[in-house]
């Protein structure tokens, strides 16, 4: 409650209100996305009712909203500590725990939470993505020596190429960084969860991402087990990109010996059809 | 931008900004080949939806904010920006995943989708969310 008073000053008066009132009222700016305001009211109910295990549990859910897992934790605990099985509050948790990379102490808390409630279809669904990532390819006991990656041509603009298995393992990098088994568990665990969203939504297996941030957009291809992603700048045309990220699959099997005969060139088929038409072929 | 374009008016009064969610869910349902569209919060939980019955709602959610989330936290892990969208392509459609102030708008598309349209729409949106929501309303 210390931490929501900090974090949310009550706006708008401080007229009269019974704990149901403020609840319903926060669980209503919740739904329109106004986490300040709903904050503010749950501090208020927690002001009428320290212990009241619903404030408790929206106190949690408003501090995820807006990104600040510590206090959420805090306050997931502290309804565990009041409803040890409370399946939410597991949940919540186990997102926390996944967010911080700790898939074990996820999958364990989600196997909790459906302990008690088998029919939770948020856990459940979340549980099946951890699975899968666990049930990725493991790096062989002798894996293969590293393509010739200096014989990728990175294109012009390329900023970085980052070669890894489905389950994160680097293969190779270019240029070599400190950082790249980094990025390509994180890539690993990006593409892990997207597959299960799409599994979910019916439109079968990942085969390309492209991911934008401010200065870069990240090109990857996939097959569910090797991983080619290219960072370019992230005014690259998106069919370029692709077709770039194509070509680079294409020289990986190669080096990989995954493919037969010699690595494909970028594909020259481009004819003079819409940017928006070579879009949707490339992907 | 070509393709089609959201064209919603700006509602500043509070009392309608569940209205105006709504809309931009909406809007985005409405743009060709699109199969539905949702915004969720980062706690997973699902603000407004419009989705084909075969879908799950929740668990749709639940991993789409825990996607959104990985790219977040990933991005801060390896010091470099956050994500603003993403498009995943599978063999039977494509999701596309945008970040904004209250959550994570999530499209759901055919294969033919014109995937410019659809970058171009959800910057719309995200600029109509970021323009309606304050700056210290949401984040608190």
């Amino acid at each position: 409650m210390t931490i929501l008073r900090g974090l949310w000053t009550a706006r708008g008066g401080r007229e009269p209100l019974t704990v149901a009132d403020a609840l319903r009222r926060a669980e209503q700016r919740r739904r329109e996305g106004r986490y300040a305001e709903a904050g503010a009211l749950v501090a208020r109910a927690l002001e009428l009712d320290p212990d009241n295990l619903h404030a408790h549990l929206l106190a949690a859910y408003l501090h995820v909203a807006r990104r600040a897992p510590a206090p959420a934790r805090e306050e997931f605990r502290w309804v565990l500590g009041h409803d040890a099985n409370h399946a939410r509050a597991l949940l919540g948790l186990a997102r926390i725990a996944l967010e911080e990379g700790d898939a074990h102490e996820c999958r364990d808390l989600l196997r909790r939470a459906l302990r008690f409630y088998p029919e939770f279809p948020e856990a459940a669904a979340l549980l099946e993505a951890v699975r899968t990532r666990e049930a990725a390819p493991r790096p062989a006991a002798s894996a293969p020596a590293p393509p010739r990656v200096e014989r990728l041509r990175l294109p012009g603009t390329g900023r970085a190429l980052i070669i890894g298995r489905a389950d994160g393992g680097l293969i190779a990098s270019q240029p070599v960084a400190d950082d790249a088994k980094d990025v390509s568990e994180a890539l690993a665990r990006t593409l892990g969860l997207a597959a299960a969203a799409l599994g979910r939504a019916g439109l079968g297996p990942l085969h390309r991402a492209i991911v934008e941030d401010d200065h870069d957009a990240v090109f990857t291809r996939t097959d569910g087990d090797l991983v080619v992603s290219l960072a370019l700048p992230r005014a690259t045309d998106p069919t370029q990109g692709l077709l770039d990220v194509n070509r680079l699959w294409s020289a990986t099997l190669h080096e990989l010996g995954l493919a037969a005969g010699p690595p494909a060139a970028a594909p020259s088929s481009t004819p003079a059809d819409t940017p928006v038409a070579r879009t949707r072929r490339v992907i | 931008m070509s393709g089609p374009r959201l064209k919603l008016a700006l509602e500043y009064d509070s009392a309608s900004r569940g209205r105006h969610v709504r809309d931009i869910v909406s809007e985005l349902k409405r743009l060709h080949w699109v199969r539905g569209a949702l915004i969720v919060a980062a706690d997973g939980f699902v603000i407004a939806a419009e989705l084909p019955g075969t879908i799950e709602v929740d668990s749709m959610a639940a991993l789409a904010a825990t996607l959104g989330r990985e790219l977040e936290t990933s991005a801060q892990r390896l010091g470099r920006p956050s994500f603003c969208t993403a498009l995943f392509s599978a063999d039977d459609g494509t999701m596309f995943l945008a970040a904004s102030r209250i959550g994570y708008l999530v499209v759901l598309a055919d294969q033919q989708v014109n995937v410019q349209a659809i970058r171009g729409a959800l910057a719309e949106a995200v600029a109509l969310i970021e323009a309606a929501w304050a700056p210290g309303e949401a984040a608190g």
